[in-house]
């Protein structure tokens, strides 16, 4: 998945997305933007993802650590707190739900399009 | 392929994180520096991997990476300004100041012009409701003074002041939201 995304509605997913990264293990901030490049949201900008973790923090549902890098400064590394688990799993059966809705609204047929009937 | 970063990309990158901590100040002071920490050490990391240019282009704007850390951290809507509160509280008593010796010189220069030998004490009333008054004492001219203290309507009207500038009131209002959230959180 390489095409670009509809920037508001990543902007609606990304700490859903933060969230379960984190979930599946902690990461420091260059880090879980290349998991997410490596997802297939090659155009997700770092400039959008450090504050997203930001605002996860002072939430509440990460917490973190430094801990000292070979290669320069100490990472700052991100992992769910049990509130943190408790959001990802509420925004996770809501994005379940909505996408189930918009789907199925989404199947339904059409009537032919105005510039197939003439 | 990993790029070799040179002291002219430190310097770029430094250049970011140094505009980005200016544009934080109304941050506490932990959370600003711990965020230009972050930065840096991403930055720095990210310019390994695809060089500094791109590494900059992809965190934005200094301005905007600011606007969207404030935002993560205080929340959206109006917000308070340290930087105005620190403005206008420190600026204020240098104003008043500068302003009550000055009038209080005028007053002086006036007695002297008057009588290049005055002696005596000479009363002067100084901004009515802003200052107390100034006493000089005068012996051949030369002369003490005593007195001009603020009143304490401009000591009021310095805190009214500084505080209206920084709104300062939102800061108790998104501490609480903050606690809040974190309470809703947990």
């Amino acid at each position: 998945m390489t095409a670009s995304h509809d920037p508001q509605l990543l902007k609606g997913v990304l700490s859903l997305l933060l969230l379960h990264l984190l979930a599946e293990r902690e990461s420091y901030g260059y880090e879980v933007v290349q998991r997410l490049q490596e997802a297939g949201f090659t155009d997700v900008l770092e400039g959008s993802v450090y504050p997203a973790l930001t605002r996860l923090e002072r939430d509440g549902r990460v917490t973190t650590r430094l801990v000292p890098s070979p290669s320069g400064p100490a990472r700052k590394y991100y992992r769910l707190t049990p509130a943190g688990w408790q959001a990802l799993r509420a925004g996770s059966a809501t994005w379940t739900r909505h996408t189930a809705t918009v789907n199925a609204v989404l199947a339904r047929p059409l009537p032919a399009a105005p510039d197939e009937e003439n | 392929m990993p790029h070799a970063i040179g002291w002219w990309d430190r310097l770029r990158i430094e250049r970011l994180v140094w505009l980005l901590d200016q544009q934080l100040y109304d941050l506490p002071r932990q959370s600003r520096l711990a965020t230009r920490r972050e930065v840096r050490a991403n930055l720095l990391e990210a310019a390994g991997d695809v060089g500094a240019t791109e590494a900059l282009r992809r965190v934005g704007g200094s301005r905007q990476l600011a606007h969207r850390y404030l935002v993560a951290e205080l929340g959206e809507g109006p917000r308070h300004s340290l930087i105005a509160a620190a403005y206008v509280g420190g600026l204020t008593p240098l104003a008043l100041n500068f302003l009550f010796d000055a009038t209080a010189a005028a007053y002086h220069r006036g007695v002297v012009a008057a009588d290049p030998h005055a002696t005596g004490t000479f009363t002067w009333q100084g901004i009515s409701h802003l200052q107390d008054p100034t006493t000089f004492s005068f012996v051949d001219g030369q002369a003490s003074q005593l007195g001009g203290a603020w009143t304490p309507l401009t000591y009021l009207l310095w805190i009214v002041g500084t505080i209206a500038a920084g709104r300062l009131w939102r800061l108790a209002r998104s501490r609480a939201g903050r606690r809040d959230a974190v309470a809703h959180a947990g």
